[in-house]
């Protein structure tokens, strides 16, 4: 008797492996084969292997508004790093990201779900209230940002924004420093993670089609994988 | 006839060439323009392209405008993503070979505005060479475009410049 429940219980517990293995290999081939799940080529570039999981950071805008990993949530945000005593490629990329945006917002469904943000990297000359002014000339919907050298560090660290402030040439008042920056337009997706970039130099319709095209494969992707699970 | 300069300006909707003789310095200024920035801002970029149609190299070592305090020979140097500026003490321009400066590498920083200047707007400046020589300069202020750091920096007037020299 003992003999025979253990062969049953060898049996039925052979027959749940196979039940086990087979869907885990057919959802293994779901994932693999569907061409949804894929990125397509002329998005590939643009996104990054995996989208990376942001914690939360502090920035500050005018009228004192915190710019934290909530506010990202929710939105596509395209992020800029620069400062404004940067003549040549701050303004010609924030003139780029302003025409996307034209270009974006022209889609109802679009308008409410993008936000452009200019993070200034150089808080000694760039208050929020300064910033404020610079970045509505770009589209009057941009929230220009900074914070304190830990706040800056910590938030471009996380976003792989390296800065660096020079100190100023000889000769040279205090105030004209330089400072190195990385000019790629970052995006941020709904879900407040590093979702892709657009790398120099960019232009106004190769940012939104590019971005329309991630945002169709993103939503593709969430209603797919609700549909698999 | 050293550091003597015929300026010839041929004003063509905010076009401006500036050839001087050839004994002294024989330089043609093209395409000269300003990128629009934001009004609270105090430092920006012009962009222009310098023509030396003389037999010897040129030295550019001055800028100045009476709109700014200062101006900087500057370029922007990409390494991988990141932007750097650079600043350079001089800028040669090989005989019968032209310099361009356009956004995105090199470019003159005009640095604490006077006023805040708009799209249309004029401004005037200076270019001194090492051989004592100046050619004068308008240029008009205006959006720039991300073609424009493109190899394509003429623009529909480069027709009317040729008549004029």
């Amino acid at each position: 008797m003992k003999r025979q429940s253990l062969l049953l219980t060898k049996r039925s517990l052979a027959v749940l492996l196979f039940i086990a293995l087979s869907v885990t290999a057919f959802i293994g081939w779901k994932l693999s084969n569907d061409p949804v799940i894929k990125a397509p080529a002329e998005i590939e570039d643009y996104l990054f292997w995996q989208a990376k999981e942001l914690t939360d950071f502090k920035l500050t805008g005018a009228d004192n508004k915190t710019l934290g990993l909530n506010e990202l949530k929710g939105k596509w945000s395209f992020i800029f790093f620069g400062y404004t005593h940067c003549p040549d490629v701050c303004p010609l990329t924030l003139m780029v990201l302003g025409q996307a945006f034209k270009i974006l917002e022209k889609n109802p469904a679009v308008f409410p779900e993008i936000q452009g943000i200019f993070v200034s990297v150089d808080p000694k000359r760039d208050t929020p209230e300064s910033l404020k002014e610079y970045v509505s000339y770009f589209n009057d919907r941009f929230i220009g940002v900074t914070g304190s050298t830990a706040d800056l560090d910590d938030f471009s660290r996380q976003m792989s924004a390296m800065y660096t402030v020079h100190p100023k040439e000889a000769g040279q008042s205090d105030d004209t420093y330089l400072v190195t920056h990385n000019s790629t337009v970052f995006l941020v997706d709904p879900q407040g993670r590093l979702h892709g970039r657009f790398p120099p130099p960019q232009t106004p319709k190769e940012v939104a089609e590019v971005f329309m095209k991630i945002r169709m494969f993103y939503n593709e992707r969430s209603n797919k994988q609700w549909w698999v699970f | 006839m050293v550091g003597f300069l015929k300026i010839l300006s041929s004003l063509a909707l905010g076009f401006v060439a500036s050839v001087a003789s050839a004994d002294s310095i024989d330089i043609q200024i093209l395409g000269p323009w300003v990128q629009a920035a934001p009004p609270n801002v105090k430092v920006l970029a012009a962009y222009l392209e310098i023509k030396n149609n003389g037999e010897k190299p040129q030295l550019l070592v001055n800028v100045s405008s009476p709109a700014f305090d200062q101006v900087g020979i500057h370029r922007s140097v990409m390494h991988g993503n990141m932007a750097h500026m650079e600043h350079l003490r001089e800028l040669a321009i090989p005989p019968h070979a032209s310099v361009t400066l356009k956004p995105g590498g090199l470019h003159f920083m005009l640095m604490d505005a006077k006023k805040p200047l708009h799209v249309g707007d004029s401004v005037p400046m200076t270019l001194t060479f090492k051989n004592g020589g100046k050619v004068a300069v308008t240029a008009t202020v205006r959006a720039g475009q991300m073609e424009d750091m493109g190899d394509h920096q003429h623009m529909d007037h480069s027709e009317h410049m040729n008549h004029n020299h």
